[in-house]
C-alpha cells in the first residue's frame, strides 16, 4: 500500500482528482444538453424519489466523508507530533493507521462529491446560478485548495516511511499544512451554507443583488458553523476510527492484533468523546448567531416545528453517553485493580439514567401549535421537566457522570504515593458534590428568571462550572497520580466482544445524529433556498414529517456504513496482498 | 470472526431501524407547508377581517412562536389576549393614533419596544413573513380586538399602513 513513491503518489493524486472533476463537468455538459429544459422557475425533477431526497442523500453522504477526511488529520498529525517528541513507536503506528484510513477515504469522498457536483446544477439550475453570482469566486478557490490538499495528503501518507528519523519534523510540518488546507476548505463550504441560512444584508440586497462579496461570505453563522463543524469533524472522525478499530478487533486473528486494536479503539473513542464536550458550547454560539440574525428562525429551530427533534437529539446523545459509560465500565475488567471501583458503577448508572430521562422529556405532548393552543397548558409534572432549565441541568450532570466513569478507568490501576493523597480524594469528592449541587441549584433558579437571563447568563454559568470542575479534577489527578504505584499495566485485548459493539453503537448513533442535525439546520430555511432572498418554489418546498426525515437519515447512515465497511475491507485486503509481497503496509 | 461481523452488521442496521422507528411512531407527524397568500375583499366586514387576522396570527404570521396567548412568567413577547388594550395604552402615552401605532408595531417594530421586552421582532411585511397589505390590516384588526375597539378597515386603512412602511424604508431596517 505504501510502496508507491511520494513523487508518483503526487501524480496519482492529480490524475485522480482531475479525472473526477473532468467526468463531473463532462456529465454535467451532456446532461444539460440531453435533458429537457428546466421548468420556468428553474427546476428539473429526479425520477422516483424526487430531487430533494436525492440531493439530501448525496449531500449528507459527501458531508460525512468530508467530515471524516478533514477531522482525522487533526488528531493523526497531533499523534505523529507526540510520537516524534516522545520517540514513541506505538503512537507513530496509530498515527499512520489513522492516516491510511483518511487517505484511502479521499477517493470515496471525491466520488460522492462528483455526484453532488453534477446533481445540483442539473436539478436546481436557477438556484445554483444565483449562488455562483454571489459566491462564484469562492468555488474556484475551493477547487484550487482541493488540488493542493489532495497533493499534500498523498505526499504526507506515501512519504511516511521515507521521512522517518531526521526528517520526521518536516513530515509533521507537512501534516500541519494538510490541516491548514482542510480548515480552509471547511471555511469555504461553511460560507456557502452560512449564506443560504443567514445571509448578511450588507452582502446581498433583498432582491438578491450582490452588494459586497466579502460581506456575503461573512454571514452570521459562518464562523460559529465552521467551528462547530471543525470540532464535530474530529468527534466524527475519531468515532469512525473507533469503529474501524472495533471491526479489526472483531476480525483479529492474533492476541497482538487484538491488543493493538483494543488500544486504538479506546484512544479513538476517548478523542471522540473528549472533543464532543466542546460541542454544546460552540452549538450555543451558533444558536446566538442564528437568533441575532433572525429571532424567529432561532425560535422555530429551538421550539417551533423542530422542537420534537431536540427530544430526538436528547435520545441520541443520551444513547451515546450510555454506550460510552458501558464501554468504560467493561474496560475496568482489563485494569489490574479495576475491581475496586466496581461499586461506583451502579451509582453512575442511576445518575446517567435519571439525567437521560429528564433530558428526553418533552415540554408538551401536543403535536402542533394548533393543538398546543387548544390544550392551553402543559403537563403539570412533565411540562416542568421538559424545559431548558431542567434539560441543561440533566446534560451537565450526565456529562459529569461520564467524566467520572473515565476518571475511575484512568486511575483504577494506580495507587497514589503523594503524602496528601487522602486530602486529594476529599477535594475530588468535594468538587464533584459542589459542582453538581451548583448545577442543580442554577437549574432550579432558571425557572424563576426571564428567558434572556436564562439563556445569556445562567446557561453559560452552568456549563462554565462543569468545564471548570473537569479542569480542576484533571489537574488534581495529574498531580496526585504523578509517580504513582502502577498495580499492573492494562491488559489490552482482554475485552469481551460486546464492548466493541458499544464502540460501533457510538459511531452509528453519532452519524445518525449528524444526519438529523444537518436536516434541521437546512430545514431552518423553511421555504427558502436562501432565507428571505431566493424562495423555493419547487414541489418539495415544505418540511416533511419527522418520521420521513428519520427514515431518510437511516437510509443515509446505512449507505454510509456500507461504504465505510467496503473501505475497511479494502484496507484489510490490501494489507494481506502487501504482506504476501513483503511490502510495508 | 464471521459471526462477529454478522453481529456488527446487525448492530448497524438494527440501530438505524430503531431510530427510524422512533421517528415514525414516537414523534408527531405533521408537515410544514408554505403559507398561502390571503386575498382580502374590499369592504370586508369587521368581524370577517378579525377572523382572517386571527387565522394569520396563528399560522402564516408565526406570531405564536414568540407571543403567548395568556400572560406567562418569563414570556418573550407580549401576550395576545390583552395586546389590544396594552397597545391602545401605549399609543396614548406616545401621543399616537391607535391605528398608526398598531401598524408601526407590525412593520417597524424596533421603533418602540414595550418595557420589559427585547428588540427581537422582525418587520412582517418583509421576507420571510412577507404579509401583504390586506393581511397586515387583518392582523391589526385582530390585535385591536384583543381588549380595545377595532378602528382599522380594508382598504380604508391602506394609506396609514403605507405611511408606516415608508418610515421603516427610510430608516433602512433589516
Amino acid at each position: 500500500m505504501a510502496d508507491v513513491s511520494p513523487s508518483k503518489s503526487l501524480i496519482k493524486g492529480v490524475i485522480k482528482l482531475t479525472l473526477f472533476l473532468g467526468v463531473g463537468f463532462a456529465v454535467l455538459f451532456i446532461l444539460n444538453r440531453v435533458l429537457s429544459a428546466p421548468t420556468e422557475d428553474g427546476y428539473r425533477f429526479f425520477p422516483v424519489i424526487g430531487s430533494r431526497v436525492w440531493v439530501w442523500i448525496i449531500a449528507q453522504l459527501h458531508l460525512n466523508f468530508a467530515a471524516f477526511v478533514l477531522g482525522v488529520p487533526i488528531f493523526a498529525v497531533s499523534m505523529e507530533f507526540m510520537s516524534w517528541r516522545r520517540n514513541d513507536e506505538r503512537l507513530d503506528r496509530i498515527a499512520y493507521d489513522f492516516t491510511k484510513l483518511f487517505t484511502l477515504a479521499y477517493t470515496l469522498t471525491a466520488a460522492v462529491g462528483t455526484i453532488l457536483l453534477i446533481s445540483l446544477p442539473v436539478l436546481y439550475p436557477k438556484f445554483i446560478d444565483h449562488l455562483m453570482k454571489i459566491l462564484g469566486p469562492t468555488w474556484w478557490v475551493y477547487v484550487l485548495v482541493m488540488y493542493v490538499e489532495t497533493l499534500v495528503c498523498y505526499y504526507y501518507f506515501y512519504s511516511w516511511r521515507q521521512m522517518k528519523g531526521s526528517k520526521k519534523g518536516t513530515h509533521v510540518a507537512i501534516g500541519g499544512l494538510l490541516n491548514i488546507m482542510g480548515i480552509t476548505m471547511l471555511l469555504i463550504t461553511s460560507s456557502w451554507v452560512g449564506y443560504m441560512t443567514t445571509p448578511n444584508p450588507h452582502g446581498v440586497s433583498e432582491t438578491g443583488e450582490l452588494i459586497n462579496r466579502w460581506q456575503a461570505i461573512k454571514s452570521y453563522m459562518w464562523i460559529p458553523l465552521s467551528l462547530h463543524r471543525l470540532f464535530a469533524n474530529v468527534v466524527f472522525g475519531a468515532g469512525i476510527a473507533a469503529a474501524y478499530a472495533a471491526y479489526r478487533f472483531i476480525t483479529a486473528e492474533t492476541d497482538e492484533q487484538r491488543a493493538y486494536y483494543d488500544w486504538m479503539g479506546y484512544t479513538s473513542a476517548m478523542i471522540s468523546i473528549g472533543f464532543s464536550l466542546i460541542l454544546p458550547g460552540i452549538g450555543y454560539l451558533l444558536g446566538v448567531e442564528i437568533y441575532s440574525f433572525n429571532e424567529q428562525m432561532g425560535i422555530q429551530l429551538m421550539g417551533g416545528f423542530f422542537a420534537w427533534l431536540w427530544v430526538m437529539q436528547a435520545i441520541l446523545i443520551g444513547a451515546i453517553l450510555m454506550f460510552v459509560n458501558y464501554y468504560l465500565w467493561i474496560s475496568l475488567n482489563k485494569m489490574p485493580g479495576g475491581e475496586r471501583y466496581f461499586k461506583y458503577v451502579k451509582y453512575l448508572f442511576i445518575v446517567n439514567l435519571l439525567g437521560y430521562a429528564v433530558w428526553l422529556t418533552p415540554h408538551s405532548i401536543a403535536l402542533s401549535l394548533e393543538e398546543a393552543r387548544r390544550m392551553g397548558a402543559y403537563h403539570p409534572v412533565l411540562g416542568s421537566l421538559g424545559v431548558m432549565a431542567s434539560k441543561n441541568t440533566a446534560v451537565v450532570v450526565s456529562y459529569m457522570a461520564t467524566f467520572l466513569s473515565f476518571t475511575i478507568f484512568k486511575i483504577s490501576n494506580k495507587e497514589p504515593i503523594v503524602s496528601w493523597a487522602k486530602l486529594g480524594h476529599t477535594i475530588r469528592a468535594a468538587v464533584i458534590v459542589l459542582s453538581t449541587a451548583a448545577a442543580i441549584a442554577i437549574g432550579i433558579y432558571s425557572y424563576m428568571v426571564t428567558s434572556a437571563v436564562r439563556v445569556k447568563v445562567l446557561s453559560p454559568i452552568q456549563f462554565g462550572i462543569f468545564f471548570l470542575s473537569i479542569i480542576i479534577l484533571f489537574v488534581l489527578d495529574t498531580m496526585m497520580y504523578k509517580g504513582a504505584i502502577v498495580i499492573g499495566e492494562p491488559r489490552w485485548g482482554k475485552m469481551p466482544e460486546r464492548s466493541q459493539y458499544a464502540l460501533i453503537g457510538i459511531t452509528v448513533t453519532f452519524t445518525w445524529l449528524m444526519a438529523m442535525m444537518g436536516y434541521m439546520r437546512s430545514g431552518g430555511r423553511q421555504f427558502w433556498h436562501v432565507y428571505g432572498i431566493v424562495k423555493d418554489t419547487s414541489p418539495d418546498a415544505y418540511l416533511p414529517t419527522h418520521g420521513y426525515a428519520a427514515v431518510v437519515s437511516s437510509i443515509v447512515t446505512v449507505i454510509f456504513f456500507a461504504l465505510i465497511g467496503l473501505l475497511f475491507w479494502s484496507i484489510m485486503k490490501l494489507e494481506k496482498v502487501a504482506d504476501k509481497g513483503g511490502a510495508q503496509t | 470472526m464471521k459471526g462477529g461481523v454478522l453481529k456488527l452488521l446487525i448492530v448497524v442496521v438494527g440501530l438505524n431501524i430503531f431510530f427510524a422507528y422512533i421517528g415514525l411512531y414516537f414523534l408527531p407527524q405533521s408537515e410544514s407547508r408554505p403559507p398561502k397568500e390571503t386575498k382580502i375583499e374590499k369592504g370586508i366586514s369587521q368581524d370577517d377581517l378579525i377572523a382572517v387576522g386571527e387565522q394569520i396570527v396563528f399560522s402564516k404570521g408565526q406570531c405564536m412562536v414568540c407571543h403567548p396567548v395568556k400572560t406567562e412568567v418569563g414570556m418573550r413577547a407580549p401576550a395576545i389576549s390583552t395586546i389590544g388594550f396594552e397597545m391602545e395604552k401605549s399609543a396614548k402615552e406616545r401621543n399616537m393614533k391607535f391605528e398608526s401605532y398598531v401598524f408601526e408595531a407590525l412593520v417597524n417594530p424596533s421603533a418602540y419596544i414595550q418595557k420589559g421586552f427585547e428588540n427581537m421582532m422582525p418587520p412582517i411585511h418583509k421576507p420571510p413573513t412577507s404579509l401583504n397589505d390586506g393581511e397586515l390590516i387583518a392582523v391589526a384588526a385582530y390585535l385591536q380586538s384583543r381588549g380595545a375597539k377595532v378602528s382599522v378597515s380594508y382598504p380604508e386603512s391602506v394609506p396609514v399602513l403605507k405611511e408606516q412602511i415608508d418610515i421603516e424604508a427610510k430608516k433602512g431596517g433589516k
